[in-house]
């Protein structure tokens, strides 16, 4: 609790700067959000676009800075500010961030492999987005939810401008907080809001027999669902995710917090209170793990904070976009 | 304080006042859970927090940035208000807070206190 104000402080204006220099939370120049697509040959333009917001491409760098920000905490406290506290580009730096990131394949791997298995859902049910490759913009949605509203405008616009300079009239959301940001935060700043924007489980829950008959294999097995608290309580997506899992074969089993009573992961503050995260991320997966050894979910950021308890636990956790990848391209 | 930011303090003690204190919110909380019972890392307590700012019983210190800014936003507090059947978005008004919290805490901001 000690040096909190400082300490946000310092989050709250590193990320203004990085947004506003960058576009990007992180305060990264280089693209690395396209590197899942390699292969896919998505084309670049079309009306309907496949959003990422980044959001699973971050997750390797948003392991590094979180572990970053909390080595510089204590520095913070002792007053001993300077240069190498300062957050964001002045403080981790694309190489820094790169560089540390080298070591979490595995995050790497299972993002990319979301990305990949939400993409061949969508094909295999008749929907084929285009994708922005480095163009890709990122929504804003940290903007919104630490409350720098005096900032979201200007990136908004910026964002909704790239859109239209596309031609974009569809956007597809993968994860439930892009998502949230496009259809719910967007209209509130752009008078003439005019492009659709659904979450990916929409589409493939209203065309589940294509799915169905999309699959290679039936993956069978039980898995205990972990309801994201964005696409439960703010879009409603609740149904639909159970609804895909039968189509695959899939076996769900519901934990006593779920669906609209859903239990947060520890997710959304791990940025500034990890401690607390691990508690409250602990919690949810004991409660998880007592059900099945297999956790499904629904969200990058719910995977992130549950997924470092497989080891410990003997247990996995999926994104709903590896099953996928699994039931359509097996092996 | 600029209009739009004495507006949401207007908007933030309405509704703030509307609390009938019925205190579901705070057993559910994660937060609050995983902090064993501290009431201010509960939504009751954020809003409470946030209504002693406004008035100016509190001063923006340590504690209370790490109370509103260790808020989830997980919005589960907003379904059990509603279930009880004050429906105030209990979350959005936290995040209202932070909002206001926010001008003194940006460098190179507006640095202006509640």
């Amino acid at each position: 609790m000690r040096r909190s104000r400082k300490f946000i402080s310092e989050v709250l204006t590193t990320l203004k700067e990085n947004i506003r220099r960058t576009g990007d939370p992180l305060g990264m120049k280089g693209v690395y959000w396209t590197e899942w697509a390699k292969g896919l040959h998505l084309p670049r333009q079309g009306k309907t676009v496949l959003l990422t917001g980044r959001m699973y491409q971050m997750l390797p760098y948003i392991m590094q800075v979180t572990k970053i920000i909390s080595s510089a905490k204590p520095l913070l406290s002792r007053g001993g500010l300077g240069a190498a506290v300062n957050l964001g580009n002045r403080f981790m730096g694309d190489k820094v961030i790169r560089f540390r990131a080298v070591g979490s394949g595995k995050v790497r791997t299972k993002g990319a492999n979301a990305l990949r298995g939400i993409a061949s859902a969508l094909s295999a049910v008749g929907e084929m987005p285009a994708y922005l490759y480095e163009h890709e913009p990122y929504s804003g949605v940290l903007l919104y939810d630490l409350g720098l509203d005096d900032y979201i405008e200007e990136h908004v616009k910026r964002v909704y401008r790239l859109l239209k300079e596309h031609n974009v009239e569809k956007v597809i959301g993968v994860d439930p907080h892009t998502t949230f940001m496009l259809r719910e935060v967007y209209p509130r700043y752009i008078e003439e809001f005019t492009i659709e924007v659904k979450h990916y489980l929409e589409i493939l829950s209203e065309n589940v027999e294509e799915l169905k008959d999309g699959s290679k294999i039936s993956l069978e097995g039980e898995y205990v669902i972990h309801d994201s608290c964005y696409l439960s309580r703010e879009l409603g997506v609740i149904e639909q995710v159970r609804r895909i899992s039968e189509s695959i074969g899939i076996s769900l089993r519901e934990p006593e917090n779920a669906k609209l009573d859903t239990a947060c992961c520890g997710g959304p503050i791990e940025y500034a209170f990890r401690d607390l995260t691990e508690k409250v991320s602990r919690t949810r997966i004991e409660e998880l793990s007592a059900i099945s050894r297999d956790v499904l979910v629904v969200c990058p950021i719910c995977l992130i904070n549950l997924q470092k308890y497989e080891k410990e636990l003997g247990i996995n956790v999926w994104d709903m976009g590896e099953l996928l990848l699994r039931a359509l391209q097996p092996g | 304080m600029d209009v739009k930011r004495q507006e949401i303090a207007d908007t933030l003690l309405r509704e703030v006042a509307k609390c009938r204190a019925c205190r579901f919110c705070v057993d559910m909380c994660s937060l609050y859970q995983a902090t064993e019972g501290v009431e201010s890392m509960a939504p009751y307590g954020r809003l409470q927090i946030i209504k002693c700012l406004l008035n100016g019983a509190l001063d923006e210190d340590d504690p209370i940035v790490y109370s509103l800014y260790s808020c989830l936003q997980c919005g589960r507090c907003d379904g059990l208000c509603q279930a009880k059947g004050q429906n105030l978005e209990v979350s959005y008004l936290i995040r209202l807070g932070k909002y206001l919290l926010s001008h003194g805490l940006v460098k190179g901001g507006h640095d202006e206190k509640v």
